[in-house]
């Protein structure tokens, strides 16, 4: 008995779909490690590393980067969405029906986790950013999903203001939990985690209007 | 006649304190100069701007500073110096709403003219000790600021809470923050002290009945 190649054409359509997706899995595959060679160096040093450093880092050849990536500029854009959407997951919205402890706790906690991971990546990306239109949008993504999660965790107390101080304790608490304030408490101030979750912790609960009783 | 030997001769003085004041002059128009360039381009402006725009040449430039890194820091210390001169304490004998009103608007205005300098300042403070040692000079100035103008409040508190309670504040009205509020959430002068006076009136613990 004999293996027998099947050659009908929705065979070999199959074979082909399969080789086509192997290559494109490992040309993502190969794409997201050059992207994480290029983050690790940032991690690093600020500075934007040169194609020849993400090469030696990732295990590629400078070549490789430029069949991937048009040129450096849209490899630290594919970076800079990677570095979002891992960030994002990372940090899911916990107890958003809790209590005002539980939810102070909750996104103070998850907030200080992201600054810690991310703050190299972020004080990069804001130095970088030259003039750029792509990577400024990126920012305003970045700080837009910070406000939403200060709205969806604290909209029992941010619901009972009007507009217009809403507004301002929305602004404030977006400036208060910025990534630079996060990083002054830690290299600045010398503080731990836990006492620089306190601060934030304390600050969030005296800028918050008290909490309807519904919600308590 | 005689000479006093030890003496300088008769109108030297003059003339080297002439010399010495048109130097100083010129090194204080290469500093406002560096100064222009950095609020207009939000850049490190290079040697070739700095002279151009002050009308020497860049070897007038190196005459004067043994490097860019030693006009920066000048330009610093004028900015802090000039900072410092323009937004002196006031009213800190006032009532709780007085006071805040003042706090607020001296740092705002302090922000509105020195970021473009902070932010430069804040990129290249790892070139130089001198840029870093004025980094924190700035920042201890801000503290002390809201020290003396939140005393009655701050003293409520325990060590603890204080120290807590005036880094919230000192993150709150970062340069970064003004800047944030004018360029981001596109608020006027007038609004986005309104949101410094209505945070930090909510963060401040009660005035005591004395004050």
């Amino acid at each position: 008995m004999t293996d027998r190649v099947d050659d009908s054409p929705a065979k070999v359509s199959d074979r082909k779909s399969v080789q086509i997706d192997g290559r494109r899995l490992r040309g993502e595959r190969t794409k997201q490690v050059i992207i994480e060679a290029y983050l690790a160096l940032l991690r690093e040093n600020p500075r934007i590393p040169t194609a020849s450093r993400i090469a030696e880092r990732a295990g590629y050849s400078v070549r490789s980067i430029f069949e991937r990536f048009a040129d450096l500029h849209a490899l630290r854009i594919a970076a800079t969405d990677y570095s979002l959407t891992l960030g994002n997951t990372q940090a899911p919205i916990r107890h958003a029906d809790g209590d005002r402890p539980t939810r102070l706790k909750s996104q103070v906690e998850t907030r200080a986790q992201t600054c810690e991971r991310w703050l190299p990546l972020w004080r990069a990306l804001n130095a970088n950013q030259g003039d750029s239109a792509e990577l400024k949008l990126r920012i305003k993504v970045a700080r837009d999903m910070i406000r939403q999660r200060l709205e969806v965790m604290y909209e029992p107390e941010l619901s009972t203001l009007p507009e217009a101080a809403r507004k301002k304790t929305m602004i404030a608490l977006e400036l208060l939990t910025d990534y630079e304030s996060w990083g002054r408490m830690r290299e600045l101030h010398g503080l731990t985690t836990e006492e620089s979750c306190s601060v934030w912790r304390q600050a969030i609960d005296d800028l918050l209007p008290a909490t309807p009783s519904a919600s308590q | 006649m005689q000479y006093d030997v030890s003496a300088p001769p008769p109108g030297k003085p003059g003339r080297v304190d002439g010399r010495r004041l048109r130097s100083e002059r010129t090194k204080q128009l290469i500093i406002e100069a560096f100064l222009a360039l950095l609020r207009e381009d939000q850049q490190m402006p290079t040697a070739a701007q700095i002279a151009e725009r002050a009308g020497y040449s860049v070897r007038s430039i190196f005459e004067r500073f043994p490097d860019l890194i030693a006009l920066r820091v000048a330009a610093t210390d004028y900015s802090l110096a000039q900072a410092a001169a323009l937004a002196p304490a006031r009213h800190i004998d006032g009532d709780r709403q007085t006071r805040i009103r003042s706090q607020i608007l001296t740092r705002a205005n302090t922000c509105e003219r020195g970021i473009a300098l902070w932010r430069v300042l804040l990129a290249v403070q790892d070139e130089s000790e001198e840029l870093r040692v004025r980094v924190r000079v700035a920042r201890d100035r801000t503290v002390d600021r809201l020290n003396l103008m939140y005393k009655p409040e701050l003293s409520t508190l325990s060590e603890l809470r204080r120290r807590d309670l005036l880094i919230a504040l000192e993150a709150l009205t970062d340069m970064e923050s003004w800047a944030r509020m004018r360029e981001l959430y596109g608020l006027s002068f007038d609004e986005a002290c309104a949101v410094w006076i209505h945070a930090v009136d909510r963060l401040l613990p009660p005035t005591p009945a004395a004050a």
